[in-house]
């Protein structure tokens, strides 16, 4: 035998996934400053009182990078979740009990998946109101056809393997088949790409504030941070944006480069 | 034969694959002799390094394997070759013939093509030259309508014209030496034997050194002149056939003759009288599919026959005969078109599935694929728990006692049951889907072809585990496969399919002893016998079939058979023939063989 080896992709991945939760539950409390209230000094550099600088509004902004993930990241996990939870089931029954009621699941998640995700979603989060619950249900609802399409062609092949056959033969239900035994073999696109959804979302979520299609401000958010700091980069004032850009970079890219160590090691 | 000089001998041959840092050696300093006009056969168990060796001897040693020692064919050493000399040397003298013909055939080139581009690489020959030539190799092996065949596309060839394919390519350059890595496996009995007979025959007539890699002790005896067996990358034994054969020195090859069960005789003592009640009764079945252009595939057509308590069917055909649909109708896997399944006197075809999972626990299956018939995510233990947990109010202590219970009878033992199936054997697969179908105690079982799947051992002690418990439970099953050795040693009759028909029935003994049917005794011609003195080769074959089984969808008008029957006269052709009773418990499909039998 050889020695195990981690992937480092996976242990990065997976530390930076820690990190955002950790934040996105603890990350208030750490905060130095109350992330809602200004601070005194409009549009400070970074200095040792307020690491990162304050804004324009003469909030810490180091707070509230810190604070943000209770929204981006809590946004973007529940979504994920909710969307994998659903999107398995229907692409279970879909694929599994294939017949005119798949037919039309399918046909709506092609129209869903053709239009721009962002614009879909602007227009959703416009009509239903901006606030974090309608947000965690309209990405959900965009995600859920991803899933569909993964569990159900994961389905199809699964459903023609003879364990399969011998399920029946043995004398299980079409519905004891289905979740019992096609659903537990079909879960493993579905899995790999949970992760890589959450940054998806993170970015969606980020990038309606930032429109200003998503939570309003003052919530410490990343994309309004950008959004506010935006227009104040030409004056030099680079850290009101710049900061929680990061903050987004390494959080997308934890949640992808797990998701993609996960499906190398689901394919070995 | 050593008298000849050596064609190909190695010496020292070593093949590595560098894993870590330590090498798995592959090839162990190998010596091995082939001579002109020699059939040899390269036995040994999978991994023992057949393949390996091969290709090292082609030069063709995979990435990323360490070769090391000699190849000297006629003198040359290959592996002091560069590329360019060893392209020509592999071309013009030596022809490989792999196991998976279809995936060796490129699909974007008509087989005509290809046959003539490698002829055209090796030889001046023009391309209208070479076509025409290709056209000769073809019919050479045995391709029938070969002017037809030559512009075909590999995906619309059978899996034995492929391979005919290939070995004509291999053929066109008339090599000195063709190796053939298990060149038959995957083709139906019939199939194998015409291949096999004409690769002897152009080895015989051209004096060509061949070399087999094979598990099939079969085909060694009817064709190799010489036997060597690998094991771990050695030889442990080269001796001649009929030598090794009366006097094995491995442990290995004592154990492959012993699995030998083609000898065997049917065993089953023949009752004229059968008095125990009628479990099952299949009458008229009728199945057909849908296929594209609206046309409908014949799979089984009239198919009648009962089952009685304590008895056994075999159900006997090449792949397409129907055989499988049949076990699949009377599981309630797939509705028939027409007919009627009875199980204990109640009719079974036409209740809802519902109904119909009430009769589960008493009709049971196994499957061909060990592997995939089992969950691969559910421990063995809840596998054959399953239709406990489905069918029974026992209590867990009882189920797990009932698990373990079982695992005994079918040969296993209780540490495997916390495994997936993942981490067993084949053979223990196959053994825990039959502790799964014998978990209710069914009184009916259909088996279908469970031994195929599995190396030749496990195949020897999965019949010899069948046939104890069919004499401990008394077990009533049908025995679906294409192996008539085994359905002879395992069950009391038999029916023979062709083309989605019963062609022939009889109790095993009526059937091997005197067949009536033309494909029944072509069927029966092919066994490869597991004995040097009753070769095939030397055998004077009475029927032998000619060309393919034709297309399940455009079925000739007559008998199925007449396009390939030896005896086939105009009203073959002409007139469809019905199942006719030609004596108790025995009829047959085939006007001449009933005129036979009143005569």
């Amino acid at each position: 035998m050889q020695k195990r080896k981690i992937d480092p992709l996976l242990l990065i991945g997976l530390i930076i996934i820690a990190g955002s939760l950790f934040l996105a539950i603890f990350g208030n409390s750490l905060a130095p400053f109350d992330p809602q209230e200004p601070v005194g000094d409009f549009s400070m550099p970074p200095s040792a009182d307020h690491w990162f600088g304050t804004d324009g509004s003469g909030l810490d902004v180091f707070s509230r990078v810190l604070a943000a993930p209770r929204v981006d990241v809590a946004i973007a996990v529940t979504a994920a979740i909710v969307s994998a939870v659903l999107g398995t089931g229907i692409g279970l029954y879909a694929g599994y009990f294939t017949g005119r009621f798949a037919e039309i699941v399918m046909r709506i998640s092609d129209i869903l998946q053709s239009f721009p995700v962002f614009i879909l979603a602007m227009v959703l989060v416009t009509l239903t109101g901006r606030n974090v619950v309608n947000l965690i249900f309209v990405l959900a609802f965009l995600y859920t056809p991803i899933f569909v399409r993964l569990t159900r062609s994961e389905v199809l092949t699964q459903r023609t393997r003879t364990y399969v056959e011998a399920a029946r033969a043995t004398g299980n239900s079409e519905f004891q088949i289905a979740t019992r035994h096609v659903l537990r073999n079909s879960l493993a696109p579905s899995l790999v790409q949970l992760s890589v959804t959450v940054g998806f979302g993170i970015l969606l979520t980020a990038g309606l504030s930032f429109v200003g299609a998503g939570v309003r401000p003052p919530t410490p958010e990343w994309g309004i941070m950008i959004a506010s700091g935006a227009p104040n980069i030409i004056l030099n004032e680079w850290w009101t944006s710049i900061f929680p850009g990061i903050a987004i970079s390494i959080t997308v890219f934890g949640y992808a480069a797990a998701g993609n160590a996960i499906e190398r090691w689901a394919r070995k | 034969m050593n008298q000849t000089e050596a064609l190909l001998s190695t010496r020292g041959l070593t093949v590595k694959y560098p894993y870590g840092d330590v090498a798995n050696v592959v090839i162990d300093e190998l010596d091995l002799d082939l001579y002109p006009g020699q059939i040899v056969g390269l036995l040994g168990e999978s991994g023992s390094g057949k393949s390996s060796l091969a290709l090292a001897i082609m030069g063709l040693a995979r990435h990323p394997g360490v070769v090391s020692g000699e190849v000297n064919f006629r003198g040359q050493d290959l592996l002091k070759m560069d590329d360019e000399e060893l392209r020509q040397i592999r071309g013009n003298s030596i022809g490989l013939i792999t196991q998976k013909p279809r995936q060796a055939l490129d699909p974007l080139v008509n087989v005509g093509k290809q046959i003539s581009r490698v002829y055209r690489a090796h030889s001046q020959a023009s391309k209208v030259e070479a076509q025409i030539r290709a056209v000769e190799l073809l019919r050479s092996v045995g391709i029938n309508d070969a002017e037809r065949r030559v512009s075909a596309y590999p995906h619309e060839l059978s899996g034995g014209m492929a391979q005919r394919a290939l070995i004509s390519m291999a053929l066109s350059v008339e090599p000195d030496l063709l190796i053939a890595d298990e060149p038959t496996s995957g083709l139906d009995v019939t199939i194998q034997a015409q291949f096999l007979d004409r690769m002897w025959e152009r080895a015989r007539d051209a004096n060509i050194a061949v070399l087999i890699v094979t598990q099939d002790v079969g085909i060694v005896a009817n064709y190799c002149d010489r036997i060597v067996i690998m094991e771990d990358g050695k030889i442990t034994e080269d001796r001649a056939t009929v030598e090794f054969f009366a006097n094995p020195h491995t442990d290995y090859g004592k154990k492959l003759i012993l699995s030998s069960g083609a000898d065997a005789k049917a065993s089953n003592a023949d009752v004229a009288v059968i008095t125990s009640p009628e479990i099952l009764r299949v009458t008229d079945l009728r199945k057909t599919f849908e296929v594209d252009g609206g046309k409908r595939l014949q799979a089984v057509s009239n198919a009648s026959f009962q089952i009685h308590k304590g008895r056994s069917l075999g159900l006997v055909g090449e792949s397409g005969s129907g055989k499988t649909t049949v076990g699949r109708l009377i599981l309630r896997l797939a509705d028939p078109d027409s007919g009627e399944v009875w199980f204990k006197g109640g009719r079974i075809d036409s209740i809802s599935p519902k109904e119909f999972r009430k009769y589960r626990s008493k009709i049971q299956a196994v499957f061909q694929d060990p592997f995939d018939s089992l969950n691969p995510r559910w421990p063995i233990e809840r596998v054959i728990r399953e239709p406990l947990d489905l069918h029974t109010q026992l209590s867990k202590e009882e189920k797990l006692a009932r698990v373990k219970e079982l695992v005994s009878l079918v040969g296993l033992t209780d540490d495997i049951l916390p495994l997936r199936p993942g981490s067993l054997s084949a053979g223990q697969q196959q053994r825990v889907s039959l502790a799964r179908a014998l978990a209710t105690e069914p009184e009916f079982l259909i088996l279908d072809e469970p031994t195929s799947a599995l190396p030749p051992a496990a195949r020897a002690d999965m019949i010899r585990l069948l046939k104890s418990l069919q004499e401990r439970l008394d077990l009533c099953f049908i025995f679906i496969s294409h192996d008539l050795s085994t359905v002879r040693e395992l069950c009391h009759d038999i029916a023979v399919m062709y083309l989605s028909e019963i062609v022939e029935m009889g109790t095993s003994e009526q059937v091997f002893s005197a067949p009536s049917h033309p494909y029944t005794r072509a069927l029966l011609d092919s066994v490869l016998f597991h004995d040097p003195s009753n070769r095939r080769v030397d055998r004077k074959i009475k029927t032998e079939l000619e060309g393919e089984i034709p297309s399940p969808v455009d079925l000739p008008q007559g008998c199925y058979l007449a396009a390939r029957c030896p005896l086939a006269e105009q009203r073959c052709r002409d007139d469809h023939q019905e199942l006719i009773q030609i004596g108790p418990s025995r009829s047959v499909r085939c006007w001449k063989s009933v005129e036979a039998s009143e005569r």
